[in-house]
């Protein structure tokens, strides 16, 4: 048992704006004063209390992070070694961290739950060994159906039905806890060195099926089965100049229906070539403010070292061709792709300057903090352990004119950075790095400090100096167990995998073997990822809605 | 070979070039053989890179090859008139003259080929489990192999920390061997290293290098009486389901006991926490 007092608590969830309360904690989860009667006190008087962080986008385990990892010894080597002790294991940080490694700096900066957005069904049980070699977070992964073959030759043959059973089945047979779609109908065309840009036009190997189509019809199956988190979307014509009519336009077959925008600054581009390449975060968040059904992360861009991982497979060859660095292209089969690219963000390239505004601009431009999350798209914008920089940009206004000095002149009207002086309150903060991730992920558990919910929690030193503030928190609490406490590391718990069941027509199987075993390269009964597999699976509700 | 949609005839769609410098095999699987003369594969690799983008190249250097611009130029053609081309390379390749530099070449002519058509390039991997070693090892210390821990964090350098050098260097006091028969394929000294130190061994056969060591513990054959996961060249991972019962323990039972019993001993390492500093 625990017990926090005199702190203020911002929990946003049950609209709590930094009043002073104690906070009570058992078996893990928040409880009453009365069943909270013995054990340590942290007296937390004139602190700040969160609830733990939720990173609703991020790439942290799987065939293409570790594909990344392998491609950028040098940067292994610079960065910060985790020494290993009897409880802690050993590890590196930087730019594509290594598991152990990725489990102690997020949970250092607040970080307790984190969801994998990109994960192929074909190697979904390497993503699960890797989750469960990250420590203290609990996980969720997300799973790539936009341009698996299977699919698509079902929406070409108009069996919208039997599609909606098929996504299901490999739901499961994953072992995942939602739906991602990449660039819907590029990646599959890439096998073929193709893309897909115009949302009405048939993709590749195909008559009927349109990017269009393929995300409203995935967005419909999602809402039929129930799963909590809405289609995760990554749109056409990432990265590319004049590329907010496509996100417009995608925005448009989506009405009326949940949709999670990921990483929206790499859609949010005006003009018409690199030359000419504008923010156009304002007619963006226009559109986004008035349409309460979506909701978005931001993909912010800091300067610096990084590395770009994507299952858009033709920007990457793109961005290859751009900067002439390394380049790792992976082709999952008939499922999905994956392309790597070393990348560094310099304030003096026009492109990136703008790249590096327009991500706060619509974390700023956006007014509904409930819809706009923290994210870097770790670690395609920045690394995550750089997010409390972003939020120190956040929260003062004089610091992003500081930060504004050192951009181009010829920057002037192509973004709206300088004209706003919007400054986010703590509350906001809270709101956009765990209540508002939290409750669009479906985890009413999480980003909450409610009694009953689970005990994750952040307290923070007061400082002026928000990065350092938000980078070193004085305590952080996981299911009740202090895991970091002036910046050590105490306890390395093992966290939670959450993972959902949609029901399907048990049919399914017989339905998919022979499709199958005509098309991939492994045998159908070793397809599904094992429930042995999956360490502390915790089963979310996934129940249609009526 | 497989059939599929965009090509229904399977292999009969397909093309197959080998090249290699000699006859080996599977030039009988093969469309078309290319001899390349030993030792000149960087030579030939940068000729093709300078083909494809139509750059000039004298005779002497193509004579160099041992192979005819004639044949160059068909597979240049071929090449570009894929759908989709694939490179696969093994130890030819990266343990000759050259080196990484010849799979660095190899790897660039596969990128530069994308300015025209589809084309990927996989490395050949060796006996076992070898690329499930690699992947796990990237995701726990951020390098697939010729990792050293000996300052409690992993440090990557090929050449220095890799197997071979260690050995033959001397500079273990103890090998613990599994998945592997080092005494079959390493050079000399690094086998004699292997023989002077207490060497342990788990296998289920009995092997080169268990013939050597001081301990060999017998365990069973993964795949067929041992459960686990093995990663397929493609580094997509398979379940292994042991169709036979063993009476011998897994590798993994035996080195979960081994590391059990050396936690237990008192540790090398400084005890006290440490602080999460500022990343660079």
């Amino acid at each position: 048992m625990l017990r926090i007092t005199g702190g203020s608590v911002y929990d946003p969830a049950n609209s709590i704006n930094g009043e002073v309360r104690d906070l009570y904690i058992a078996d893990g989860k928040f409880v009453d004063k009365e069943s909270c009667d013995s054990g340590r006190v942290i007296d937390a008087t004139g602190m700040i209390i969160f609830p733990g962080g939720v990173d609703v986008h991020t790439h942290v385990a799987g065939g293409s992070i570790n594909f990344a990892r392998a491609m950028t010894p040098e940067d292994h080597r610079r960065t910060q070694a985790f020494i290993r002790t009897k409880t802690r294991r050993s590890g590196l940080g930087g730019m594509a961290p290594t598991t152990f490694a990725t489990g102690y700096l997020y949970a250092g900066m607040g970080y307790t739950t984190v969801n994998e957005a990109a994960v192929p069904v074909l190697s979904a049980r390497h993503t699960h060994e890797e989750l469960s070699d990250i420590p203290i977070v609990d996980k969720s992964s997300l799973v790539l159906m936009a341009n698996n073959e299977i699919f698509l030759d079902l929406l070409e043959e108009g069996e919208t039905e039997r599609a909606k059973q098929v996504i299901a089945w490999y739901l499961w047979a994953a072992k995942a806890y939602g739906i991602k779609a990449v660039n819907p109908g590029g990646v599959a065309a890439w096998k073929y060195g193709d893309n897909a840009s115009q949302l009405t036009e048939p993709v590749s190997g195909y008559k009927n099926v349109t990017p269009g189509n393929i995300v409203a019809q995935l967005a419909q199956i999602i809402d039929e089965l129930g799963i909590p988190h809405p289609i995760h979307l990554h749109c056409n014509n990432l990265g590319a100049p004049g590329n907010v009519s496509t996100t417009l336009e995608t925005m448009k077959h989506l009405e009326g229906r949940r949709a999670h925008f990921a990483h929206l600054q790499y859609h949010a581009y005006g003009g018409d070539d690199w030359g000419t390449m504008r923010s156009a975060s304002v007619e963006l968040a226009e559109y986004f403010n008035a349409h309460p059904n979506m909701t978005t992360d931001a993909g912010a861009v800091l300067f610096g070292d990084t590395v770009t991982i994507t299952a858009d497979g033709p920007w990457q060859h793109l961005l290859y061709k751009l900067t002439g660095r390394k380049w790792g292209n992976l082709d999952v089969e008939n499922e999905t792709g994956c392309g790597i690219v070393p990348y560094t963000y310099k304030p003096s390239n026009l492109v990136n300057a703008v790249q590096w505004a327009t991500g706060l601009e619509l974390l700023l431009l956006i007014d509904d903090p409930w819809r706009v999350f923290m994210s870097t798209d770790h670690p395609n914008g920045a690394c995550f352990w750089r997010y409390p920089e972003i939020l120190q940009l956040l929260m003062s206004a004089d610091f992003r004119k500081e930060c504004m000095a050192c951009l181009p002149a010829n920057i002037k009207n192509r973004i709206t950075l300088p004209e706003i002086d919007r400054e986010y309150t703590l509350y906001e903060l809270a709101t956009i790095i765990s209540a508002g991730p939290a409750r669009a992920l479906g985890l009413k558990q999480k980003g909450n400090l409610g009694v009953g919910a689970d005990a994750d929690v952040v307290i923070y030193n007061r400082n002026v100096n928000i990065a350092e503030m938000f980078g070193h928190p004085r305590y952080v609490i996981k299911s009740g167990e202090i895991v970091i406490e002036e910046g050590d590391i105490r306890e390395t718990p093992d966290g939670r995998e959450y993972i959902i069941k949609p029901s399907f027509d048990p049919g399914t199987d017989d339905f998919l073997q022979p499709l199958f075993e005509d098309r991939y390269c492994m045998s159908f009964e070793n397809y599904p990822v094992e429930m042995e597999r999956i360490e502390n699976p915790h089963l979310q509700d996934c129940k249609p809605q009526q | 070979m497989q059939k599929s949609r965009f090509l229904p005839r399977g292999r009969k769609d397909r093309t197959m070039v080998l090249v290699d410098i000699r006859e080996t095999k599977s030039v009988k699987a093969a469309d078309i053989f290319l001899q390349v003369r030993p030792g000149k594969d960087f030579e030939l690799l940068t000729i093709l890179r300078a083909m494809i983008k139509d750059q000039p190249i004298s005779d002497a250097e193509v004579a160099e090859t041992g192979v005819s611009i004639e044949a160059l130029q068909d597979l240049v053609a071929r090449m570009k008139a894929a759908k989709f081309g694939a490179m696969f390379f093994g130890m030819g390749l990266s343990m000759t003259r050259g080196k990484h530099m010849n799979s660095a070449a190899l790897l660039t002519l596969a990128a530069e080929m994308n300015a025209f058509t589809k084309f990927v390039a996989m490395p050949m991997r060796g006996h076992g489990n070898v690329t499930g070693a690699d992947v796990i090892m990237r995701w726990q210390t951020g390098y697939p192999f010729g990792i050293s821990f000996n300052r409690g964090y992993p440090r990557y350098n090929p050449g220095e920390f890799s197997t071979v050098d260690v050995l033959v260097r001397g500079d273990t006091d103890c090998v613990f061997v599994i998945g592997a028969d080092p005494g079959a394929t390493m050079p000399q000294p690094a086998i004699d290293h292997l023989a002077r130190v207490p060497t342990i061994v788990l296998d289920p056969h009995v092997t080169h290098t268990s013939r050597l060591a001081k301990v060999h513990i017998t365990t069973a054959p993964a795949g067929i009486s041992a459960p686990g996961t093995a990663y397929r060249m493609d580094e997509i991972p398979l379940p292994l389901r042991p169709a036979l019962k063993s009476s011998y323990p897994t590798d993994e039972e035996v080195t979960r006991r081994i590391k059990e019993a050396i936690q237990a001993k008192p540790d090398w390492m400084v005890e006290g926490p440490q602080r999460l500093e500022t990343q660079v």
